[in-house]
């Protein structure tokens, strides 16, 4: 297991997840929510880059598209954030905005390490 | 969960926002339901429990809001939408619309558009005016009824909060430079208040039914009806003569985005150039009544992501004295004030931000 390093920065207990799809935390001064995905934890600014909004306390949920036949589905439960604002979804995996990916909330990488969560920048 | 962050808006002396809005549901108006049509209900008993929804035709769309993504879907009450406007927008003025009653255009009994038009504005006065010293808003006024609009108007003009008129011109038919309406733009100029004009994406039902029967998601309805609604009536107007009859009267075309604006004073004198014999009534090309008597509200600005296209299109009509801010919040494209500042600063002087954000609008308001 790797050691945290000066570029790790403690953002919460991993039993704080416990039950719960998020956290939010501050981590030098930047709101920062931790997610489970699955088995994987991912870490997403919680500052909405088209105004401002608290991106990362919206709704988790997961998209209408379409199959390969052309029929609507319900898909990515689990996946998608979207900014409480304005609605704009976010892929929590890799922060991008699902209808423009020019525009993307910053991620970081997770570390767990000891019960603790680190986040790195 | 919170839908706030935690940041405020700071730069300019003074913010006003021009359009807010009220989420005025059937409980909130029916106390306030005056005449006959008070009694009908009440007599009517329960069984009529769910009749907002016939009173207010809806175009039925599936919406952004029915999802549950977006969390702010009400005003809320007038100490929490007084919060949000002046800590996370930082607004010192804004000026209350309906929501609802936007659609009074297209309620098809005329007399009953009447009683709700004088139901909202006791409402409005009622329980957000007379409270938070932050709040004016716009008296809405039935077009169907065009005598019983201007005493309306005749009666609110003294009220310091009452700020404009808010002539519902969703949906509205015949288009409004007709002569009908004449009555009702009377009695606005004698207020000495701007006319407002707003669209609702309902309105598409009534103004265009065969776009309506065609176009089967919100989207497509949301991104033509609101522009499209304001270019029908805006060469009424304007051809009809309007700003002609009525000189002192201020216009202000609210929530359609920027584009449109430049676009359509050139083309509306380029039309006049070839086709002045429709237009007898004027003195002067179109433009120059752009020039003299309207205003715009800027949300919902288009192309945030390219500032130095919206500082163009804003240039290209003398945004520079005719741009107003506004919000439009809580509805589900609302713009934070920031959005604005940022463009508006980063290519005009202070003294346009001034004016964008408090100057024009105190002077067309009257606060």
């Amino acid at each position: 297991m790797p050691e945290p390093t000066g570029d790790h920065h403690y953002a919460a207990d991993l039993d704080e997840l416990e039950g719960t799809d998020r956290l939010l935390t501050e981590v030098n001064g930047l709101e920062v929510a931790v997610f489970r995905v699955e088995d994987d934890l991912y870490a997403v600014s919680n500052y909405c880059v088209h105004q401002g909004g608290p991106a990362c306390e919206g709704r988790v949920s997961g998209i209408l598209t379409v199959d390969d036949e052309g029929e609507l589905i319900y898909d990515r439960n689990g996946e998608i954030v979207s900014c409480p604002w304005h609605g704009w979804e976010f892929d929590i995996r890799t922060g991008e905005h699902l209808a423009n990916p020019r525009y993307r909330l910053p991620t970081f990488d997770v570390l767990v390490h000891d019960g603790e969560i680190y986040i790195e920048w | 969960m919170s839908t706030k962050t935690k940041r405020s808006f700071e730069g300019v002396a003074t913010v006003v926002d021009t359009d807010v809005h009220l989420t005025e549901s059937q409980a909130d108006l029916m106390p306030y339901l005056e005449g006959p049509f008070a009694e009908l209900i009440e007599n009517a008993g329960e069984k009529y429990g769910g009749f907002w929804g016939n009173w207010y035709p809806a175009a039925g769309y599936f919406s952004p809001m029915d999802t549950g993504r977006i969390e702010i879907d009400s005003a809320g009450d007038p100490h929490e939408l007084r919060d949000w406007e002046v800590e996370v927008l930082g607004v010192d003025r804004a000026v209350l619309n309906p929501t609802q009653n936007l659609g009074l255009g297209y309620v098809h009994h005329d007399e009953l558009s009447a009683a709700l038009a004088h139901a909202y504005n006791e409402y409005l006065l009622d329980t957000y005016l007379d409270d938070v010293s932050e709040f004016y808003g716009s008296a809405v006024v039935s077009p169907q009824k065009p005598y019983a609009a201007a005493e309306e108007i005749d009666d609110r003009a003294d009220e310091s909060k009452i700020v404009s008129i808010m002539f519902p011109t969703s949906g509205l038919h015949p288009p409004a430079g007709h002569s009908m309406y004449d009555p009702i733009y009377d009695a606005i100029e004698r207020s000495g208040l701007p006319v407002c004009m707003h669209n609702g994406v309902s309105g598409l039902m009534a103004s265009f039914p065969l776009q309506w029967r065609g176009f089967s998601r919100f989207m497509e309805a949301h991104a033509f009806v609101n522009p499209a609604q304001h270019m029908v009536n805006v060469a009424s107007i304007i051809t009809h003569g309007v700003p002609e009859r009525f000189p002192d009267l201020d216009f202000v075309i609210m929530e359609a985005g920027l584009g449109w604006i430049p676009y359509y004073i050139h083309r509306l004198d380029e039309e006049y150039s070839a086709a002045r014999h429709d237009a007898p009534e004027l003195t002067q090309p179109p433009s120059a009544y752009f020039e003299d008597q309207f205003y715009f509200t800027s949300q919902p600005i288009e192309g945030t992501g390219d500032p130095n296209y919206v500082r163009n299109v804003i240039d290209a009509f003398g945004g520079q004295e005719k741009l107003m801010f506004s919000s439009d919040y809580p509805h589900f494209d609302f713009d934070h004030s920031d959005a604005l500042l940022d463009i508006v600063r980063g290519g005009f002087e202070d003294g346009t931000v001034e004016n964008v954000f408090s100057r024009t609008a105190d002077r067309v308001f009257g606060f």
